[in-house]
């Protein structure tokens, strides 16, 4: 049976609309990047073999993974010790691993949501018995919260279904989950987050907005591709290694065609692995063929093909390869030093 | 004339310093009333007393000491020879409470082309008050107030307090980043055959580098500052090593025992800080431990707690030593790292579940203690808990639970603190006290 409750009469929908954020728009001159519908990026994102190479660039470091936090304004503890066999410790160790992978989930990547105007019924006998707009909710329990049924009866008699805000609203005031808020903090607004970004928190502003919105919701996609464009633009990629915003990160560079700057990273700090998981996934979200002879083969065609900063990619390229050769004659030159050749 | 004999005898022994400048004003009338004798002879005065026949080295003396059997009968007390006042302080000759002026004393004879010539200029008012202020100071001198991280566990007194490096030894090399904590300062007596009762003053110093270097030593003196000094000096050259845990706490919890002290010690977090007796956390401070709980049961002599202490430390085990005596991996596990089985230390061989026999001590805190457990005793809840008042003050404090947090989320927010009628009724809004530049602006 589906329990209704009335919520507060003045519930004040229209000033909850997106109003505030309107002005910030053109923050940082980041234009807000939003994944529509036209483009679904939902197959090629849940694809398995995408996410798995999502997660190789993820590079996930255990102890970063599992760094010292500050729980709050909870006192030290104090820690455990324990006596372990190879054994134990191995499993223990695994243990910790499937914690790390369930951890490191990607947040999904969806299009953005389309307003709600659907009209249930119209009763104009109605017209004139409230002053103000009825919430009804039903409150029924083990229902999602995005399946919630909630409808709003107008003063002039109209019944339709409540919009996006108003279900956030309604949903974290009977079913409130930890560290959300119903309205959204002003950390995500003008001059705070600005500073943020400016400060180069990018994992602590992608928390929030994980904590704060839905995946669909354009408030979050707006937040996360500012924030992406900025790590983009200033090289921040190492704060985002071992987290799960990484993968959502590369997807979104990739699916922009905005891959130069992360490329250019790899081959400079030497990790031509993962430049070809780059381009390889490159190839399969963008369905772009490239040459497959040898190791540096792909990005080299990438970069004749597809890329915008030729000049600097070729010349990180040659540097990459002059450093390999020296470093396999000094291998060679050890072992013959050692008479292993 | 034998009359006149006694006369300028008694004016002979008045002392030449206060009296002096009366004896010209005297002698003259005797040359002018030599033949009218009687007059003089009808006004024998006795200028001497107890004050002008002694110096005043003697008298001051005589109020500031006690002889040395009215001491042992413990007279005297409250005299010492800090009392004693230097009246002549503050006074110049020739200047004094009628403002007179001396030519050729207090001032030149000649002024320019003129002779000066002796004259009586208005009195000064203030010079009495200053002598007064000058003598008041004099005797009551006060220490220079310590700064607060200066002083050590109790007022004005040595133990705790920090007095820097030893000494460096010869031509060696500087004590550097030395530092060294007075733990004890008493005065100490013995017997000797030909003095009796012999007294002098025993220091109990420890010193250290932060770093994991410590010594400690005992130095006795006449004077204080000899035996700090002696203590300070030796403590420098018996230096012992001890480990460290991340440059920040103890190795493990430990049990340690001297006579009938007994100190359970066990490593915390960083950031914890030092919970324990005094003299162990000047020690801790001295050897670089930061973090650390320790627990004295039993006797809290400071010499006995500082040996216990330091014997701890150093039969501390490194986590390397204890996983190779185990055989074990030594994992550190914490919620502020989400619970990560953290390696600490690793043995070359490690056991097998099977090759652990079934009694052997695998919990680390019953490891650590010896199988000894700290009494850990509950506290009684407070009396009042008990009253119907308090469960009334509960009650009532309720609906005040969350009111900290509301407070924050409206600052946050808004600004102020407003109510949700605050939109429609604009008054209904906290008073704000207007700021004080404001408040002045409206005054003027």
């Amino acid at each position: 049976m589906a329990a209704f409750r009335l919520v507060s009469k003045c519930l004040k929908a229209e000033n909850l609309s997106s109003a505030h954020f309107t002005i910030f728009k053109r923050l940082l001159n980041y234009s807000t990047v939003e994944y529509d519908e036209q483009r679904d990026p939902r197959p090629s994102f849940f694809n398995k073999d995408i996410q798995n190479l999502l997660r190789t660039l993820t590079r996930v470091d255990l102890h970063k993974v599992f760094r010292r936090r500050k729980l709050g304004d909870e006192k030290v503890r104090d820690p455990e010790y324990k006596f372990m066999t190879d054994e134990e410790l191995q499993e223990a160790l695994q243990k910790a691993q499937q914690k790390a992978n369930s951890l490191l989930q990607i947040p999904p990547v969806v299009p953005a949501r389309k307003p709600i105007s659907k009209i249930l019924s119209l009763d104009p006998e109605l017209q004139g018995l409230e002053t103000s707009k009825m919430v009804f909710t039903d409150i029924t329990f083990g229902v999602k919260d995005s399946d919630r049924l909630i409808v709003v009866r107008q003063p002039d008699g109209t019944l339709c279904e409540a919009e996006w805000e108003v279900k956030n609203r309604i949903n974290q005031i009977y079913f409130p989950q930890k560290g959300r808020s119903v309205k959204p903090p002003k950390m995500f607004q003008g001059t705070d987050f600005e500073d943020l970004l400016k400060r180069q928190e990018y994992e602590f502003i992608l928390d929030c907005a994980c904590i704060q919105f839905e995946p669909n919701d354009p408030d979050y996609q707006r937040i996360t591709s500012i924030t992406y464009q900025h790590i983009n633009d200033n090289n921040g990629f190492d704060k985002l290694r071992s987290t799960r915003h990484f993968g959502a990160l590369t997807f979104f560079l990739v699916w922009h065609k905005n891959i130069d700057n992360l490329l250019l990273e790899l081959i400079e700090t030497c990790y031509a692995d993962e430049a070809n998981s780059l381009i390889e996934l490159y190839s399969k979200i963008k369905k772009v063929e490239f040459e497959k002879t040898n190791d540096l083969s792909m990005i080299e065609h990438y970069i004749k093909k597809c890329s915008n900063k030729k000049g600097a990619l070729e010349l990180a390229l040659q540097a990459y390869k002059e450093m390999s050769h020296q470093k396999q004659n000094i291998e060679k030159g050890i072992k013959t030093a050692h008479g292993m050749s | 004339m034998a009359q006149l004999l006694n006369i300028t005898k008694t004016l002979q022994k008045l002392t030449v310093s206060s009296r002096c400048r009366l004896v010209p004003v005297l002698v003259k009338p005797f040359e002018e009333d030599l033949p009218r004798t009687s007059i003089i002879s009808t006004t024998a005065t006795r200028n001497t007393n107890f004050f002008n026949k002694l110096p005043a080295q003697d008298l001051w003396k005589g109020i500031t000491s006690v002889s040395n059997a009215g001491k042992k009968r413990g007279r005297g007390k409250n005299v010492s020879k800090s009392k004693i006042k230097d009246l002549n302080r503050g006074q110049v000759i020739g200047i004094g409470k009628a403002n007179i002026l001396w030519p050729g004393l207090s001032s030149p004879i000649i002024r320019g082309k003129e002779l000066v010539e002796q004259q009586k200029l208005p009195e000064d008012p203030e010079r009495e008050k200053k002598l007064i202020q000058l003598r008041d100071q004099m005797g009551t001198f006060k220490h220079a107030k310590l700064s607060p991280i200066e002083r050590g566990w109790s007022g004005a007194k040595m133990p705790g307090r920090s007095i820097g490096p030893p000494d460096p030894i010869g031509e060696g090399e500087k004590f550097a980043g030395f530092d060294s904590v007075v733990l004890e300062l008493k005065t100490v007596y013995n017997m000797k055959g030909n003095f009796g009762r012999k007294r002098r003053i025993k220091a109990v110093v420890v010193t250290g580098n932060k770093k994991g270097l410590v010594g400690f030593a005992m130095g006795r003196g006449l004077e204080a500052r000899t035996a700090l000094r002696k203590a300070k000096n030796r403590s420098g050259q018996k230096l012992m090593h001890i480990k460290l845990f991340r440059n920040h706490t103890v190795c493990h919890d430990f049990f340690t025992q001297f006579g009938s002290t007994k100190i359970y010690v066990s490593q915390k977090p960083e950031g914890f800080g030092l919970v324990c007796h005094r003299a162990i956390k000047s020690i801790c401070d001295v050897v670089g431990i930061k973090d650390l709980h320790a627990k004295v049961e039993g006797s809290t002599n400071v010499n006995h707690i500082m040996k216990a202490f330091i014997l701890g430390l150093i039969r501390q085990k490194s986590p390397e030593e204890v996983a190779e005596q185990k055989r074990l991996h030594l994992v550190e596990i914490c919620k502020e790292n989400n619970y990560f089985p953290n390696v600490i230390a690793s043995p070359k061989e490690c056991r097998t579940h099977e090759e652990i026999p079934k009694d052997e001590v695998l919990d680390w805190k019953q490891y650590c203690f010896d199988g000894k457990v700290v009494l850990r005793k509950k506290k009684p809840p407070p009396f009042y808990t008990r009253l119907k008042s308090y469960e009334v003050y509960l009650k009532k404090q309720e609906k005040l639970r969350n009111q900290d947090k509301v407070r924050i989320n409206l600052l946050a927010e808004y600004g102020e603190l407003r109510t949700f009628l605050a939109d429609k009724y604009p008054e209904c809004r906290a008073y704000k006290p207007p700021k004080k530049e404001e408040a002045n602006d409206e005054a003027a």
